[in-house]
């Protein structure tokens, strides 16, 4: 019984979630456009992740650099380190690590800001002073995520690559001339571009499920509570799920 | 309507649709099993403050929401200024909104903007009619009626109950509308705030002319504002009259307030 | 208001530094690609290519010039690349260079290196096809593996006969000398006593160790003793002396053979001239010496070990064990 109950929850939400996204194409993406909120929410998505975003990507890179350098060393090719690094950080570590870390920090507080708002009626509030709260709301932040990873996965990236250059520079020396002529020489059109454009659909993902789980919050501290945390869960899992669509399509279309 | 088994029995509602503000009839909404509204009626005049009364939970937020047109009920009408309102699309709905004012029960300011984004939100709307001198001088005369024009520039975590909620009366009287709900605007705060809000509702209705539906069930506030009483009990209008009327009556279930 | 224009400020910094880093780092990839640039186009053909694919690189005396464009099939043995080449290395390529499919790295991609003509030629137009050098491929590496090994199998023939000459010459009667030969085999003897002490002590050994492991008997008490530790630490250098004479015995008959293959590749090798030698004779009967004295050194040795406390026990009962089965 309680199973049932389960899966028809589970169904239910999908749906909804599904509808949600129905409801952002056909009412959110219409004028008249929320410029000014779009870019306060960019401000405060985009600009203000970067610090997060930079730190943890800088120590990934030193990591990832310092944990695969055994084995390298061991197989005799230490010297093809920046290349295995430069190509598991464009491709894989930068947008999903980021992506990830941005899950943690905007889909919780898009959940959370949303859903304290739909509780102290505020999302009311908006209906009846004759803005369209879904728009408002829900449509700014959609895009501001969709629009902000991106950036700071690029950005992510480029200092995740920094702290892989240190990382290398640990134990041996190359010039950060060598070291970028290395990474760039191994990177093809194929590695960036399907890592680019993945990060769009975490972005949209994020953002998405950050507000839908804000926006339809239950009553009461523990709803926004709730709300913020399975807004962060939710979007982890379907970032991998992204990630695991976007792998097969690359391979499908022979771009790997 | 309910005039049947009305139990204040010199009532004999005036039914002039020329001058009523609000009518409202065989109003019927449930949720799921839960029968909240179940053929409610009632007639707003112009210029007039009606009280709806009741115990939490019976209902009352849920007729002002339709009213506003932020619940669909299930069935009957509600006509604002001749027009039924829940036959309405989004944009029809949007126009009326601007004639109808909502005082919330939590206030619902916007935590994240200040007290003068706040006001200018409901402005947005018109956003390119106005220069920024004209919704300054907006916004600097609700706030002025209000009497808290020295906290524009304040968040709303920073001012007390009492000033949030008559914040909260500015942003909901900016646009000058001609009927305001209020949706118990004296719970949760002290007797002496309480009256300073009823009295502020009273002055504020004289001075725009406004028709209101005051939801509540404290009875300070019905007698402070009520021109007329509705009893709301078991989804349906049980009475309507003055408070007078209310007091002298002898019903239990009207009795039960005064206790 | 002020402040939400600051802060839109700090976005564009961020989006554009955000942008530009993208535009870059495509740049960069691009280049290596030659997706941007002015290039030009030559070909080459081949009757085989070894797996190279569009996209791969080209070299031009070892220094990246461009990429392959296109290959097309001409017809079953002709294979035509169209390469993309970068002009500044237009001059410097002649129209008698010599293209060759290679291989970076040990395993890396296939590329095309293109190598300067011998003699200085007019330089590359537009759409010149380029001379193709036959790439060594493995089937011709196998071929000259194959040629090596017949020289290999010459070679061991003749190493074969000499061995051969060498054990048909009388080097043999020097093992069957009366004087020689008793000697020699006490010594073997004694190195067999010594192999077979020294196996009963790592039977014994691996059998306390068993017990060890099993939690059984007092030795996993003794192991910790510091007087057992310095017995067998005493014993191990000893084994060790034993096993530094043997070195010493091992050197010297290496070197006694070499003098024997001297005297026999100088010709007059007969065995005569050879043991007539005293100092060869006097150098033999040295060693047999130090053989003895290394195996006695190293029987002592393993008597010690076998008198030692800790392992008395056990060779008592392999002796008891042995009794029975007789």
């Amino acid at each position: 019984m309680a199973f049932t109950t389960n899966i028809k929850t589970f169904f239910g939400e999908t749906g909804n979630i599904a509808g949600f996204t129905g409801r952002f194409f056909s009412t959110g993406l219409k004028p008249r456009f929320e410029f000014r909120e779009l870019l306060n929410q960019c401000y405060i998505i985009g600009y203000k992740s970067l610090p997060l975003i930079g730190l943890t990507g800088f120590i990934m890179g030193l990591v990832l650099t310092m944990q695969l350098r055994p084995s390298l060393v061991d197989y005799g090719v230490e010297s093809q380190l920046p290349v295995m690094v430069g190509i598991a950080i464009v491709r894989e570590i930068g947008p999903v690590i980021t992506a990830l870390i941005f899950a943690g920090k905007i889909a919780s507080s898009i959940g959370a800001e949303l859903g304290s708002m739909k509780v102290t009626e505020q999302i009311d509030a908006m209906e009846v002073s004759g803005t369209n709260p879904f728009k408002y709301l829900v449509a700014t932040r959609v895009m501001a995520t969709t629009l902000m990873l991106p950036v700071l996965t690029v950005m992510g990236d480029a200092i995740s690559l920094f702290g892989a250059y240190i990382g290398v520079n640990i134990r041996s020396v190359t010039s950060f001339h060598l070291f970028f002529t290395q990474v760039f020489h191994s990177l093809e059109f194929s590695d960036a571009l399907p890592a680019f454009v993945k990060t769009f659909f975490f972005g949209f993902a994020v953002g998405m499920i950050g507000s839908y789980k804000g926006y339809t919050s239950s009553k009461g501290t523990r709803g926004v509570g709730s709300a913020a945390n399975s807004a962060v869960v939710l979007s982890s899992v379907v970032i991998f799920i992204i990630d695991l669509l976007a792998v097969q399509l690359t391979d499908l279309l022979g771009l790997n | 309507m309910e005039t049947a088994s009305n139990p204040l029995s010199d009532i004999s509602p005036e039914h002039k649709p020329g001058t009523a503000a609000i009518i409202i009839e065989n109003l019927c909404k449930r949720f799921g099993d839960h029968i909240v509204l179940q053929d409610f009626g009632l007639t707003v005049q112009r210029e007039q403050n009606v009280v709806v009364l009741g115990k939490s939970g019976s209902g009352k937020s849920v007729l002002i929401k339709c009213i506003i047109g932020l619940l669909r009920p299930d069935s009957g009408t509600i006509r604002v200024f001749g027009e039924d309102v829940t036959k309405l699309d989004h944009d029809a709905l949007d126009k009326i909104r601007v004639k109808i004012g909502f005082l919330f029960q939590g206030n619902a300011l916007y935590d994240s903007m200040t007290v003068r984004e706040n006001l200018e939100f409901p402005l947005r709307r018109h956003w390119f009619d106005h220069s920024q001198k004209e919704v300054d001088a907006l916004v600097i005369e609700a706030l002025e009626n209000v009497g808290l024009a020295h906290t524009v520039d304040l968040m709303p975590e920073e001012l007390s109950g009492g000033m949030l909620k008559r914040v909260a009366l500015a942003r909901t009287m900016i646009l000058k509308p001609e009927v305001i709900l209020y949706d118990e605007p004296t719970t949760g705060l002290d007797p002496v705030t309480a009256r300073e809000i009823d009295n502020l509702i009273v002055k504020l209705q004289r001075k725009y002319h406004t028709s209101s539906i005051i939801i509540t069930h404290d009875m300070n506030c019905v007698r402070n504002t009520a021109d007329r009483v509705a009893l709301l009990l078991d989804g349906h209008c049980y009475a309507q009259g003055t408070y007078a009327d209310f007091e002298r009556s002898a019903d239990k279930k009207i009795k039960q307030f005064f206790e | 208001m002020a402040n939400q224009g600051e802060n839109h400020i700090k976005l564009g910094v961020f989006v554009l530094t955000g942008l530009s880093v993208l535009i870059l780092s495509f740049y960069l990839i691009g280049k290596n690609h030659n997706l941007f640039g002015s290039n030009f186009r030559i070909r080459a053909r081949f009757s085989n290519l070894n797996g190279l694919t569009e996209g791969n690189n080209v070299q031009f005396s070892g220094i990246q010039a461009g990429t392959v464009k296109t290959i097309n099939m001409i017809n079953d043995t002709t294979i035509e690349v169209t390469m993309l080449i970068d002009n500044k290395i237009k001059s410097f390529i002649r129209r008698n260079a010599i293209a060759s499919i290679g291989t970076e790295g040990l395993m890396g991609n296939k590329i095309v290196n293109i190598l300067p003509g011998k003699v200085a030629g007019p330089p590359v137009s537009e759409g010149d096809l380029l001379a193709a050098e036959r790439m060594v491929s493995t089937d011709e590496m196998l071929q000259t593996l194959s040629k090596t090994n017949s020289n290999i199998a010459q070679i061991s023939e003749a190493i074969k006969a000499t061995v051969l000459k060498i054990n048909t010459s009388s080097l043999m009667d020097l093992a069957n000398d009366k004087r020689i030969g008793p000697s020699v085999r006490s010594s073997l003897l004694r190195v067999e006593k010594a192999a077979g002490n020294a196996a009963q002590v790592t039977a014994g050994l691996n059998e306390l160790i068993r017990g060890i492991k099993n939690g059984r008997g007092a030795a996993g008490v003794l192991i910790s003793d510091t007087a057992l530790a310095g017995n067998l630490q005493m014993a191990i250098l000893k084994i060790r002396k034993a096993s530094d004479n043997a070195d010493r015995l091992t050197q010297q008959l290496n070197s006694l053979t070499q003098t024997i293959d001297q005297r026999l590749n100088q010709g007059d090798g007969s065995l005569n001239v050879l043991l007539k030698d005293s100092v060869f004779a006097q150098n033999l009967k040295q060693t047999m010496e130090n053989l003895k004295k290394g195996t006695d050194g190293f029987n002592q040795n393993m008597e010690a070990l076998k008198h030692n406390f800790l392992f008395r026990g056990f060779f008592k009962k392999q002796e008891r064990e042995k009794a029975k089965q007789k």
